[in-house]
């Protein structure tokens, strides 16, 4: 047998509980250490940043992440000493800001097993998890350097049409952490705009847990649209508003440019300067969520965020580089 | 309208006369550049391109402006429909996505890009990751590379740090040859990158696939393209200089990019060249 991060041996659980909200502590007391954790969303948009502050501090280590395209939430774990292995297929701030500080440094250092992906390559380990499947093919990577970087990958021949195919294990993550626009009680999930790997993910995963900005009845969110990913899939689900902050969780609030900027400058000033300007105020003197709500500037700022639909001229203005008084 | 443009417009502009019409591509994410050189191409002579935007995977969007990160419902405003993750590189593994986009901290003569790590053998500098550039550097049926700093100034001892590099220390995305293997022997759907524009010059590839000078920028010597690149240097027969684009097309940057977000991506000293427009 070959080294994979994570392959299917069992059937995964399915959550029949008619109503499984629980509170955001509750939630990330069940993201065991050692885990290997898909965290949603996608660079500044809808990552659980509220279920991430909340795992930081209740001290969990040696994550293993897999993912696509990320930015601050898997550099947040890494800055907060939480991962010990990377399986991402990009972690930065594209040209915003650029490379990810304490990603990096904690790669660089030896703290964090460098095993990246690509985004493909992590569809289709979800897909065969998905199907029940070991392994699902591929023709690309062949050629280049991620063939050594994962010596599990197996080249073969196609019985069928003898085209070289690369075979990619099924990738079954221990938990998936998850933050959507909105839930019901039983854990329907709703996903407003792009979905990223989050669907892939609540399949492919043994534990669901998700955050969302509004718990409403199964009514409303039939009303609203349906349901992006059905309950049975999802562990347990909390409450949580303005849990994406500062990655944007449209249509409640845009992505909050300025507070990424301050987390931007602390986390390249080193691991001391990062320790005490940003995690120190933003997460550990925080101990619930709202507490964190009102440290960020409280309704001011919520209402700065939200003001993105009144027109174009407003939705620009958070984006520019001064910040606001 | 304007007299001249920026080094960035020349790029986009530049950029998007290698798209063409009729075809899906793709802008994947962290290039302003070849988000606004699709938009362009879209807008002038490719009506008929299946635009993609990268991160909300939106189709023909019309964003009213243009942010600093691309996984932002700004991005995805009006589009049709939107694909989700696996759609999108579906269409890639079955052959129907026409072009993509990349680049890397490394590029070598053959097209390979690195943005995974530097040091062949310790990490000296972990780079963010390459997204899904490398299943689509073997997928799409064309590739343009692009970077902005292929200018390689010497430092105070006199060494340079090369973008254009002689071998990537990590092969992140496939060009035409890696680590001496022809691409052709590995039976990918796409052919591999077709152009390089960089902030000194545009690179097509030659038969054995190697990159080779085409135009150099108004304000650059062919001398000065070779003193920047580790590679050994070669030129087409005749060397000419990069079109300026249309003044109607550095109208239309301007307006799709009005907070000029992709200055970002040029380099400090890069932001006041001018070049005049035809």
């Amino acid at each position: 047998m070959r080294k994979t991060f994570a392959t299917a041996s069992g059937a995964r659980p399915i959550y029949p509980d008619l109503d499984k909200t629980e509170s955001l502590e509750v939630l990330a007391g069940l993201v065991p250490d050692g885990a290997v954790v898909a965290v949603g969303g996608g660079l500044s948009s809808r990552e659980p940043m509220a279920l991430l502050r909340s795992l930081l501090r209740r001290g969990v280590k040696g994550l293993t992440v897999v993912g696509s395209a990320h930015g601050i939430d898997i550099d947040l774990l890494c800055g907060g000493g939480a991962v010990s292995r990377s399986g991402e297929s990009y972690v930065g701030f594209e040209q915003d800001f650029g490379m990810a500080p304490n990603f990096r440094r904690a790669c660089e250092a030896g703290e964090v097993a460098v095993e990246d992906s690509c985004c493909y390559t992590l569809v289709q380990q979800l897909r065969a998890a998905i199907f029940g499947l070991p392994f699902m093919p591929i023709r690309s990577v062949r050629g280049t350097d991620f063939e050594s970087l994962h010596p599990e990958f197996e080249s073969i021949s196609c019985p069928y049409t003898g085209d070289r195919l690369l075979l990619v294990p099924a990738l079954v993550p221990d938990v998936a952490l998850i933050h959507v626009q909105y839930a019901d009680r039983q854990g329907n999930l709703r996903v407003e705009g792009p979905p990223v790997a989050d669907v892939l993910f609540a399949k492919a995963s043994r534990v669901v847990l998700a955050t969302a900005e509004r718990m409403v009845s199964t009514e409303e969110l039939l009303a609203l649209g349906g349901v992006t990913i059905p309950y049975f899939y999802v562990t347990a689900v909390a409450e949580v508003p303005m849990g994406a902050h500062p990655t944007a969780c449209y249509p409640f609030y845009a992505y909050d440019r300025f507070h990424t900027a301050r987390y931007y400058e602390a986390a390249k000033a080193g691991p001391d300067a990062f320790r005490s300007e940003y995690l120190q105020p933003f997460v550990y003197d925080c101990p619930t969520h709202p507490d964190y709500l009102q440290q960020i500037g409280g309704e001011a700022l919520r209402a700065r965020l939200a003001s993105w639909t009144k027109d174009t001229g407003h939705w620009m203005s958070l984006y520019r580089e001064e910040v606001p008084a | 309208m304007s007299a001249d443009c920026t080094l960035g417009e020349l790029m986009i502009a530049s950029i998007a006369n290698t798209i063409e019409d009729g075809i899906l591509a793709f802008h994947g994410f962290g290039s302003p550049l070849v988000q606004l050189a699709l938009h362009v191409a879209k807008r002038t002579h490719a009506q008929r391109l299946i635009l993609v935007a990268g991160a909300t995977y939106g189709i023909n969007p019309a964003p009213p402006f243009l942010t600093p990160t691309s996984n932002d419902w700004v991005m995805d405003r009006g589009a049709a429909c939107s694909l989700d993750i696996e759609e999108l590189f579906d269409l890639a593994a079955a052959g129907r996505m026409g072009r993509m986009f990349l680049s890397g901290l490394q590029i070598d003569q053959w097209g390979n890009c690195n943005v995974t790590r530097m040091g062949r053998d310790a990490l000296t500098l972990k780079l963010p990751g390459g997204g899904g550039g490398c299943n689509l550097s073997c997928d799409a049926e064309h590739v343009t590379l692009w970077t902005t700093a292929h200018r390689a100034p010497p430092d105070e001892k006199g060494r340079r740090r090369f973008r254009l590099v002689e071998e990537c220390d990590f092969i992140t995305s496939l060009g035409h040859r890696a680590r001496g293997r022809p691409r052709r022997e590995l039976g990918h759907h796409g052919g591999g990158p077709q152009w390089l524009v960089t902030d000194l010059g545009i690179f097509d590839f030659d038969d054995k696939g190697r990159a080779r000078l085409r135009t150099v920028h108004p304000d650059v010597t062919v001398e000065e393209v070779r003193a920047s690149t580790q590679f050994e240097l070669t030129v087409v027969d005749t060397v000419e200089t990069t079109r300026p684009p249309d003044p109607e097309v550095v109208s239309l940057i301007r307006h799709l990019d009005p907070m000029r977000v992709y200055q970002h991506e040029i380099r400090p000293d890069d932001r006041s060249r001018r070049f005049a427009l035809a």
